[in-house]
Order: structure tokens, then sequence, then C-alpha cells
């Protein structure tokens, strides 16, 4: 009696995802293909500036005619041809997307071939962040101090309503944040850009903070306590429910749905096959067997993500939490061992990237150019404005929105001003950006931005690319886990609690795909989505800024009289006042 | 119809604002409190979230909370001796398996009135309750349906 229930709704969501499926395929494909090369979140960067261009057409129409010959020998060749023409269909919308997101803003102002390669999203996210900053009296300078002590529980009371302490908030944040984007995209951003790069991108990452400041603040303002003592909270309950405050309620409750539809598509895509694609790259430089079989890749992570999304393993998914703040923990170690090895380079590297930032060597594309390419790197790798982090902060136990969005201030630093300038530190001072060995131009010509820094590495300290791979392994397993929680919660938002065996299963299917799907276009699409997060989610935060502004300066002012009462060194059930 | 002496009824609970309407109009049916069964059915625990990461939310917190809160509303209305049951699974499912275990005479239901999409997804609770129930059901139409 109770499987046909079951099985009734299960196929009747499955009957719903495939007529929008179809739908959506439909209506591309009556498009025709067009390629298009985009800028990507997670790992690497491809050129933008091709979107849409005849030549980007032509190299897509090459690989699909390469792929046709090939699939001719395979017993694949079936899921070669879904995968071309699936790609085709993903191309149109790529094309739409990244015609929007990387519009070149240079464009109108500049004679043509001097275009500046500034993206519009790029532009968005970093204006928004210096609006964010300069609203917010530099609070990511004035609050660090009291970021880092409540992060470190000063300030935690065990009976505030929530479900984690302020640090444990932190940690899950950035278990999907620091990822493959700080080992794989920076060595790729400091090849493009050259050493000024890493400046642009310390700057951007900074003023970044203060987004994520404002959207965990307003994550935490509008979070739900269900009666189970869960939370629910993120940038679909603000949008809908803060612009609803304003008398915008149907404008928000638009704003909500769009974010959690793309964040849906960024979790299968930027935030699953993304991760599974990139570090099997990174992977298959060690087990070589790999390049042949991917599937088998594929198979292993599905396996891997299933037994915690479906089989309820969860404590496969802990431990790969806590593995990963500590493999972190071993990078970055093994950057600074890098660094004093070779200690006497480093005041030469630091001109390189003071000087690389204000007047670039030839071919890095001029200040604009390096400049853009660091903010790139730092706005993809930290996602602040893009909305994600604040459905996990939102957990946190506290009675004040803003201080949680305060300890949210340390995700960019850790993530951008800490780990990323770490890898771009160590591509300067190993001098692999600059080489002209044909291997490593191979690699930076493919966007093999973690095979790129492995190579660094290696010169220095030879069995590291080892611990790298599996390094890299860990990253992407829990940032899919994370990025299936973000997911999951929009997913949930849209559709209800009940239904969520759906998503999951659709989100092994994107893992499986993404170690055998070549086609660019279709990582590019989900990977797009993520970015595509930060228009409405931007939207929100400005319009909600002044509500921000006023809790803010409620808070500091109890913060500087002394109303808070400090635990030290065991948390009390007193609150204050 | 015969009145039936000793009725035990069985009112699922979703917290929503109809919750104590619903409870009252169980009450009406009961002869004692101890006839009243109050069902709230949790979701299944995800896996990944904050709190089950740090295993600082678990299915034994939550049960405890949904008792609190539903102590608290039980307080409100001023009577004790209520039963109540915090099953996890399908709602619809679980409701009518421990309808059937504890032999319950009728079951009243407020319903959602859902529809479009999130009826197409969800399916009624209340509708499987109906499909599903070994003894009579009441659906409550709720003030706050659509």
């Amino acid at each position: 009696m109770q499987i046909p229930t079951v099985a009734t709704a299960f196929l009747r969501s499955l009957l719903l995802a495939a007529i929008l499926l179809f739908t959506a395929c439909g209506s591309v494909l009556a498009q025709g293909p067009v390629a298009s090369d985009a800028e990507t979140t997670s790992g690497v960067d491809v050129s933008a500036d091709e979107v849409g261009s005849d030549e980007a057409a032509g190299s897509s129409a090459a690989v699909a005619a390469s792929s046709a010959e090939e699939s001719a020998d395979e017993a694949l060749g079936f899921m070669k041809r879904f995968e071309n023409k699936a790609n085709d269909a993903a191309g149109w919308l790529v094309n739409v997307i990244a015609t929007v997101l990387f519009y070149d803003i240079s464009k109108p102002f500049v004679a043509e071939g001097q275009e500046w390669g500034l993206a519009a999203v790029v532009a968005y996210l970093v204006l928004a962040a210096t609006f964010f900053t300069l609203l917010t009296g530099f609070l990511n300078l004035r609050a660090f101090k009291h970021a880092v002590l409540v992060t470190m529980g000063k300030y935690d009371d065990p009976t505030d309503p929530g479900e984690v302490s302020h640090f444990q908030a932190l940690a899950a944040a950035l278990s999907a944040t620091v990822g493959l984007g700080n080992i794989a995209g920076v060595a790729i951003a400091v090849a493009i850009g050259g050493p000024g790069a890493t400046f642009w991108m310390i700057v951007a990452g900074f003023l970044g903070m203060s987004s994520k400041f404002m959207e965990c603040t307003l994550g935490q303002k509008y979070r739900e306590v269900r009666p189970d003592g869960r939370i629910m909270g993120g940038a679909m309950f603000y949008l809908s429910k803060g612009l609803g405050e304003l008398g915008l309620g149907p404008f928000g409750k638009v704003l909500a749905v769009v974010f959690a539809i793309l964040c849906i598509g960024g979790s299968f895509g930027g935030g699953n096959s993304f991760q599974v694609s990139q570090s099997m790259n990174a992977v298959n430089e060690q087990l070589t067997f790999l390049k042949d079989m991917p599937w088998i890749y594929g198979l292993t992570m599905a396996f891997l993500v299933g037994l915690v999304i479906l089989g309820g393993i969860r404590r496969i998914a802990q431990v790969a939490e806590k593995i990963v703040p500590l493999m972190c923990g071993i990078y970055v170690t093994a950057c600074l061992f890098i660094l004093l090895k070779n200690v006497t380079e480093i005041p030469a590297a630091l001109t390189a990237i003071l000087e690389g930032a204000f007047s670039p060597a030839a071919g890095y594309g001029g200040v604009v150019g390096v400049l853009v390419t660091g903010f790139k790197r730092a706005a993809f790798s930290n996602e602040a404005g893009v909305g994600s982090a604040a459905i996990a902060h939102s957990a946190a136990k506290t009675d004040y929105p803003v201080r949680e969005g305060i300890v949210a201030l340390l995700e960019p630093f850790i993530d951008t001003v800490c780990v990323c300038t770490m890898t771009a530190l160590v591509i300067v001072i190993t001098g692999v950006y600059a080489d002209q060995s044909p291997a490593v131009r191979e690699f930076i010509a493919t966007n093999q931005g973690a095979a790129l820094t492995a190579e660094g590495m290696r010169r220095e300290i030879t069995w590291f690319p080892y611990v790298l791979s599996a390094a890299t392994f860990l990253f992407a397993y829990s940032t899919m886990i994370s990025w299936s929680y973000y997911g999951e919660r929009c997913w949930a938002y849209l559709f209800g609690d009940g239904s969520s065996l759906v998503y999951r299963i659709l989100f092994l299917i994107c893992t499986f795909l993404g170690s055998i799907v070549s086609a660019t276009n279709i990582l590019e699409l989900s990977d797009l989505m993520i970015l595509a997060m930060a228009v409405p989610n931007i939207i929100g935060l400005v319009l909600l800024s002044p509500k921000v502004r006023r809790d803010l300066t409620a808070y500091w002012r109890m913060y500087k009289a002394g109303e808070f009462i400090v635990v030290s060194p065991a948390p009390v059930a007193e609150k204050s006042a | 119809m015969i009145p039936l002496k000793h009725p035990t009824v069985v009112v699922p609970v979703d917290f929503s604002d109809d919750t104590e309407a619903a409870i009252r109009s169980g009450l009406e049916r009961v002869d004692d409190p101890s006839g009243l069964h109050v069902v709230h059915v949790l979701v299944p625990l995800d896996y990944a979230s904050p709190g089950v990461m740090f295993g600082t939310i678990s299915d034994a917190s939550r049960e405890k909370a949904i008792r609190e809160n539903l102590g608290k509303i039980l307080a409100k209305i001023g009577v004790a001796g209520v039963q109540v049951a915090v099953p996890i699974g399908d709602p619809g499912l679980k409701i009518t398996d421990y309808a059937k275990d504890i032999n319950a005479d009728l079951i009243i239901v407020p319903s959602h009135g859902f529809h479009g999409v999130k009826r197409f997804l969800l399916g009624s609770t209340a509708e499987r309750i109906i499909r599903h129930a070994h003894c009579s059901v009441l659906v409550l139409r709720r003030r706050d349906a659509d």
C-alpha cells in the first residue's frame, strides 16, 4: 500500500521534470546550434570575448563532427549523439545567458578592437561590493576583530534560536566555496593576467566581504524557524519576505523564484557536474587509466555522493566536511613551505605583483585586462553577491542577524585573500605562469588550472601532486555535498519538503554526466547559473540595504557600549539585554 | 447511527494557523481528552544542512521540539491528557498507519487546498488520507485555503 503511493508521487514529479526538460529542449533545438565560450565560476576560465562568434560556432561544429566519427566505433555512440544534440541545445541557452552576463560594458565607449573584456556580471558584482563597503563604512576593516572573536565563540549563547554555532555555520559555508576554484582557477588567472592579477583579486576579495555581510545578515533576518527546530533561510526568503515588507511583494516573489530556479540549476552544474569533470582532470594525472574510462570516475563519484544523499549515510558527509579543513590546512602549509623555501624571492614576487597590477608587461591586456582577470577570479571563487552562502549562514544560533553577517565577512577573506593568494604566490614564485615549455603551455591553453598548480608545486615538493590530487577530490566532493544542500533547499522552497527525492535523483544523474559529458556548452550553462543568481540577489540586497544599515547601526552602538555578554571560556546561558 | 462510546480521534497538525481550531474540533468529538491523538509527521531529515553536519539537529531533537511546541498549543487551549505522536515519513501514509494502529474511529484533517504545481507535485495530504484511511475522515476547510 505504501509503495504505490510513494511511486505515484515520484512518477508525478518526474513527469513534470520531463515535461519541463522537453519543452526547454524542444524550443532550443528549433533554434539550431550556436556555440559560445563563456566564463566559468569554479575552476576554468575560458575567454568570454568570442561569445557567439563565427569562430566559436565553427570550432563547435568541428568538435561535433569529430565526435560523430568516433561514435561510430563506440558502444556509447548513441550517448555521444544525444550529448551532441543536448550540447547544441545548451549552446543556444549559454549564448543567451552569456550574451547578457558577459556583455562587455566597455563596448559602447571605446573603439572596436579596444574593448576591455569587462563582463557585465563582474562589473555588477564589484560595483555592488564597493557600494556595500561604502554603505557600511568599511565594516570589512572595522568589524574584523569582532568577527574573529564571534567566530571563536566569545559571544555564543546556546539558548539562542538556531541550529549551529557561528563557527560551524562559517565552516559549512566555506566548504561550498573553498574548492577547485582556489587551486585551479587562480593558476589560470595568473597565467592569463600575469602576477598583477593577484593584487586585483585581493582587492575584489576585500570588497566582496561587504556583499557577504549584506546577504548573510538578511539571510538571518528573514529566516524561518520550523516547529521542529530546523532553520530555513536564504536569498529566496529575504527576497520574498523582505521585499514584501517594502510593498514589493509580487516582485520579490518573482525574484525569489528566479533565484531558486537558478540555484537548482547551479547546483546541478557548477556545484556538481563541473566539480566532477574538473577534479577528474586533476585525478587522472595520477590515475591515468581514467583518461580512457572516465565513466568509472563518474560512477564512483555518483556512488559516494549517493551513499550520503540517497543512502542516508550522513557519517560520510560529516567525515568529508571534517577532512576538508585539514586538507585546506595542508595545502596552505605546503604553500607557506614553498614561500619560506624561497623567502629571498618574496620581495621580487611582491614587486612583480604590484608592478603587474598598475603597469603590466606586454601580453597581459593592459591594466584593465589584469584588473578584470583578478576581479573575475575573486568574484567566481568566493561567490560574494551570489546569495548562496546565506542559506548556510541562516542556520547559526543568534538573536542578532548582524552578528552572523559579520562572521560571514571572514568567508571571502579566508577564501580569496588567504587561500587564493597562497596559490597565486606559489604560481608567481615558481615562475610556472611564464614557463614556455610545451607541457605548461598546453595546461594553460586547455585551462587545466589544477595541473598547472600541481606542476608549480612539483618543482618544489616532488611528491606533492599526489596530495594535491587527493585534496582536489575531497574539495570537489565536499563542494558537491554542500551545493546539493543549497539546491535542495531551493527545491523545497519551490515544491515543498516532501519532493526532495526527485531532486536527489536528478542530482546524481548530473554527477555521473559530469564525467562523460565533454560538451563545453552543457558545463558552461550549468555553471553560468551560479553567476546568474547574483542578478536577483543583488537587486534584493540593494533594495533592502537601508534595513541592514539600520540594524548595523543599532548593533554597533550596543557593541561599542559593551552591552553584549562576552562568554569566556565556557558559554553561559544568560542573554545580554 | 449508533453513537460511539469512548471514540478515538486522530488530528494531524502542521502548525499552520488552523492547528488550534482542528484540535478544538477533535476535542468536541471525544468524551475524554485521552481519546484525542494529535499527530505531527516529520519529513525525513536532510543530510547536509549545518545542523545535521555538526550533529546539533537529529530526529530526537526534532521530536523534542515538536512535543514542546505542541505542548504550548495544548496548554493554551487548556487541555491535558491528549496523546501526541511524532512519526517520520510521508505525512499521508504515516497518519493513516497511525490511525489504523490505534484503531481510531475518525481522522479530522485540515486541508490546504493547494492548486497548480504544488498540488501536482505534492498531491494532497488530505486526499491521501481519505484514500488510505480505514476509518471515517472529516476534512476541515482551512481559513487560509487558496
